[in-house]
């Protein structure tokens, strides 16, 4: 809703203009003149705390308080029975540890895999759900309408939070670093079951003739790079992609309005563009699910393949 | 009425593990795919404008992504 709010307060140029800019904005990190924290540059990088980095944290303390904490108690308790949102913990992580990494990593290394996996499956889920909730959005209607705060106020908490999208797994560098850990690990799962060299040597099929080796070995060298580029690339551009049609579809209320100068246009076409929106955002619902747990899955795929070498 | 307002719950959450479940060679197979092309071809680009071949080491670049997209995407999605 803000994109098509804050176009409306558009002067001068026309709408069409600036509705790209404002769809990018909604979508990206804010940039580095708005840092919600000044840092001072370590080793020539700025460290500014931006917005993902702050819902970063946002997103490791709803874990800590959804996840780890209940599990704790759980433990410490001397009736080991699950009610309630431990239930539904207990299934998800059942799920996960035995229908998503013993199937591909084995029973033996099972519980080396899983935590790991299970840590990237709520990091994962979390980052992306938070990220369909409009809560600096509502935050800043309030602030805007009910304290009437101006936007032009820099030293407002509430404002500087409004520079930049919420959902961390739509930036290329959080997902990035996801995958690294899962290029990591794969190399560690490899030369944990089979050794060093031996590792290395399971990248291609054994027993071939020699000039398919020649074929075989690049392409298995670019495919180990591919598979955490990819999952680098699906994750962010599913997430971004789903933000981008809603606030895109939302937009054409203040475009509708200002091609034929009218505010009825825009409010006819709120008819049309907000319930396409919503059924846009059950499907996001789906997708950030869905992305989730193809995360974990190729994850789990990936460092399978390395431990059980079968051509 | 509880009873069975939990049983609606559960096939309903059964039948969305379903469909995630299902959905996920789909989406897990389109960026293998295109994964390799984009990186061997960013790749044969920037070694082009480094060693001013254009546009040889790109073409070469897109084919193998191609390849091991291929390969790759094969292999994702014929696991056992």
């Amino acid at each position: 809703m803000s994109a098509a709010a804050e176009q409306s307060h558009a002067t001068g140029t026309s709408v069409l203009d600036q509705v790209g800019d404002n769809i990018i904005h909604h979508v990206s990190n804010s940039s580095l003149e708005h840092p919600l924290i000044h840092l001072p540059h370590i080793f020539g990088i700025d460290i500014s705390v931006t917005k993902h980095v702050f819902m970063l944290w946002v997103v490791a303390i709803l874990v800590s308080c959804a996840v780890i904490i209940p599990v704790r108690k759980y433990l410490q308790k001397d009736k080991a029975i699950p009610s309630g949102w431990m239930n539904a913990l207990e299934a998800v992580v059942k799920f996960i540890r035995d229908s998503i990494v013993q199937p591909n990593v084995g029973a033996k290394s099972v519980d080396l895999w899983a935590p790991m996996i299970l840590t990237f499956f709520f990091f994962i889920l979390f980052a992306n759900g938070i990220g369909l909730l409009p809560i600096f959005e509502m935050l800043g209607s309030i602030n805007r309408f009910i304290f009437h705060v101006p936007a032009s106020d820099t030293h407002n908490v509430v404002n500087s939070l409004l520079h930049g999208g919420s959902t961390v797994t739509a930036n290329f560098n959080v997902t990035a670093g996801l995958a690294v850990i899962t290029f990591i690990s794969i190399i560690i799962a490899g030369t944990k079951a089979h050794g060093f060299i031996s590792h290395w040597k399971n990248l291609v099929p054994h027993g071939l003739a020699w000039p398919i080796y020649i074929i075989l070995i690049p392409i298995e060298i670019i495919g180990m790079f591919v598979r955490p580029f990819a999952l680098t690339m699906r994750l962010a551009a599913n997430m971004t992609g789903g933000h981008i049609a809603i606030l895109a579809i939302l937009s054409f209320m203040a475009i509708f309005a200002d091609m034929f100068h009218s505010v009825l246009a825009g409010v006819g076409m709120a008819f049309i563009s907000v319930p396409m929106a919503v059924a846009i955002n059950g499907l996001e619902i789906i997708v950030v699910l869905v992305q989730a747990y193809v995360f974990t899955l190729l994850s789990s795929v990936f460092i399978g393949m390395a431990i059980n070498v079968h051509h | 009425m509880n009873e069975n307002n939990d049983d609606y719950l559960a096939r309903s959450f059964q039948y969305l593990q379903k469909i995630i479940k299902d959905s996920s060679p789909a989406a897990s197979a389109s960026y293998t795919l295109i994964g390799g092309v984009l990186i061997m071809g960013f790749l044969g680009y920037f070694l082009d404008n480094w060693l001013g071949t254009k546009p040889w080491l790109m073409l070469i670049g897109f084919l193998m992504g191609l390849f091991t997209g291929f390969y790759e995407l094969a292999k994702t999605v014929w696991r056992k």
